[in-house]
């Protein structure tokens, strides 16, 4: 670490737990759930590298992703942040056509 | 959803508004019977779905029996049944309240806020159980502060409440919980059992907790640590609590991920005996999200998400594959074995032959997605 200076506060935490002895602490998140920024595979490609264990059609897989705010930068946050995204779409394969994007507001 | 129940809906909570208008501020507990009680001996399965319902579907005719509306939002619609057939479990409201529905009437019997006060936002990530004999509901919470212009994260906790508590229930007991938990059933001798990074099991009045199944830090020689997903807390007719892994088997002498087996596996808690498994049942060639083994031969595992899959447990080979319409994420098996139905994801129940895996039946459901909603089949 001594090459690389912390820029901002999650950074400076990251460098004074390496100074404490606590890095061993943190571990790899087994169970993901809940707004976890993860690389697990599932969204774009599945566990064998491919796509045919991806859920079919992606529309099935939609609410299950976006509920738990389980892919949080792929789908919105319905958990906290945009619980109405879907309010138009109850049926996401067949008024996935009412879903849009999302952007944060000036108060996010 | 047909227009003539949307306005028997509506009159039924226009009415419930004018003759209750005191009980406004819990307005939770205002919901209207619907539908016939449930009959004592008959088979049923609960699931819930979009825009806020619990549906009972009679299993004798792969049919809706009733349609209960829940109070305040959906999500995640995870369910646990009362031992005595007669009260659902639902955790709701964008994962921040547990109701308990009189299944009969779809009054709301019992209700939890999952935060302790209003300065806390607290989800419950599908992990609540019922005690062996119902009196109790285990609840692990993940409380956050939300303070004016920072958010501060506390410690997880177990919540114990009272069933018989009412609709403005308070924990009776609280004790600090392992991170993670995810899916908890509850054993005959009292042990709560909590998936997590490992399946702890808990004294639920002492708060102390042990390893029970080491699943992050099994000591297999060979394996590499499983990938577990702990969301389905299925209550299955041989009160087994299954959770399924992947991982992969290094050839003797390497350490070769190339050359490794990459496996399927279970990990079971009998929670009538306590008995415990962690045991292999196939080669990884797809995955699945959940997987039951049959009440009629426990040699048999069944699994699902693109396609309903059949394994021979001991020789470690599939039997038999059904291509599906969708994904489905949840599996259940009717009391005798004879049919398994699949939910979660979008509004259909798929209804298949557990012999020959031939689908039979599609229930669809009013309104929409399921989404990951728990599936439970009961006999009343």
């Amino acid at each position: 670490m001594k090459h690389l200076k912390p820029l901002n506060n999650k950074a400076q935490l990251l460098d004074s737990a390496v100074e404490e002895g606590q890095v061993e602490e943190v571990v790899a998140m087994q169970s993901i759930a809940g707004c976890t920024a993860t690389t697990d595979p599932g969204w774009e490609i599945d566990a064998f590298g491919g796509v045919t264990s991806l859920c079919q059609p992606m529309e099935s897989d939609l609410y299950g992703c976006a509920d738990p705010c389980w892919w949080p930068a792929q789908v919105p946050d319905m958990m906290n942040t945009y619980p109405d995204w879907n309010e138009k779409a109850h049926k996401s394969g067949e008024d996935w056509r009412n879903l849009g994007t999302v952007f944060p507001g000036d108060n996010d | 959803m047909n227009k003539k129940n949307t306005l028997r809906r509506s009159m039924a909570a226009m009415l419930a508004t004018v003759t209750l208008g005191a009980m406004a501020l819990i307005s939770s507990t205002v919901m209207a019977a619907q539908g016939p009680a449930l009959k004592s001996g008959d088979e049923y399965m609960i699931v819930a779905n979009y825009p806020n319902q619990m549906h009972v579907l009679d299993l004798k005719t792969d049919s809706i029996y009733k349609t209960c509306d829940m109070p305040d939002r959906f999500g995640p619609g995870a369910l646990q049944v009362s031992p005595d057939k007669k009260t659902a479990y639902i955790l709701n409201n964008g994962y921040e309240d547990i109701y308990g529905v009189d299944m009969d009437t779809c009054e709301v019997t019992f209700h939890a806020r999952m935060a302790a006060n209003k300065k806390e936002r607290t989800k419950t990530i599908y992990a609540f159980a019922l005690s062996y004999d119902g009196k109790e509901l285990y609840a692990v919470q993940n409380p956050t502060l939300m303070e004016r212009d920072h958010y501060r994260v506390q410690p997880t906790r177990l919540a114990v409440y009272s069933t018989d508590a009412g609709v403005n229930a308070k924990p009776i007991r609280t004790f600090p919980s392992p991170r993670l938990v995810t899916a908890m059933q509850v054993g005959k001798d009292g042990g709560l059992y909590m998936a997590g990074a490992d399946i702890y099991k808990m004294d639920v009045k002492t708060g102390e907790y042990e390893v029970s199944v080491p699943s992050r830090n099994w000591k297999r020689e060979r394996y590499v640590q499983p990938d577990v997903l702990n969301v389905w807390a299925v209550q299955t007719p041989t009160q087994d609590f299954t959770i399924l892994y992947t991982t992969a088997r290094f050839q003797k002498g390497s350490e070769d991920l190339n050359s490794a087996d990459w496996l399927y596996g279970y990990f079971n808690i009998n929670l009538e005996t306590g008995e415990t498994e962690t045991k292999d049942f196939g080669p990884i060639t797809e995955i699945y999200f959940t997987g039951t083994r049959s009440p009629k031969d426990s040699n048999i595992m069944y699994g699902v998400l693109n396609r309903l899959a059949k394994y021979d447990i001991e020789k470690q080979t599939l039997l038999k594959a059904a291509e599906l319409d969708h994904s489905y994420y949840c599996i259940t098996v009717s009391n005798d074995g004879s049919k398994l139905y699949l939910a979660g994801t979008h509004n259909h129940v798929a209804v298949f032959d557990a012999d020959t895996l031939e689908r039979l039946n599609t229930i669809t459901l009013p309104g929409g997605d399921m989404s990951t909603t728990t599936a439970q089949v009961f006999i009343r």
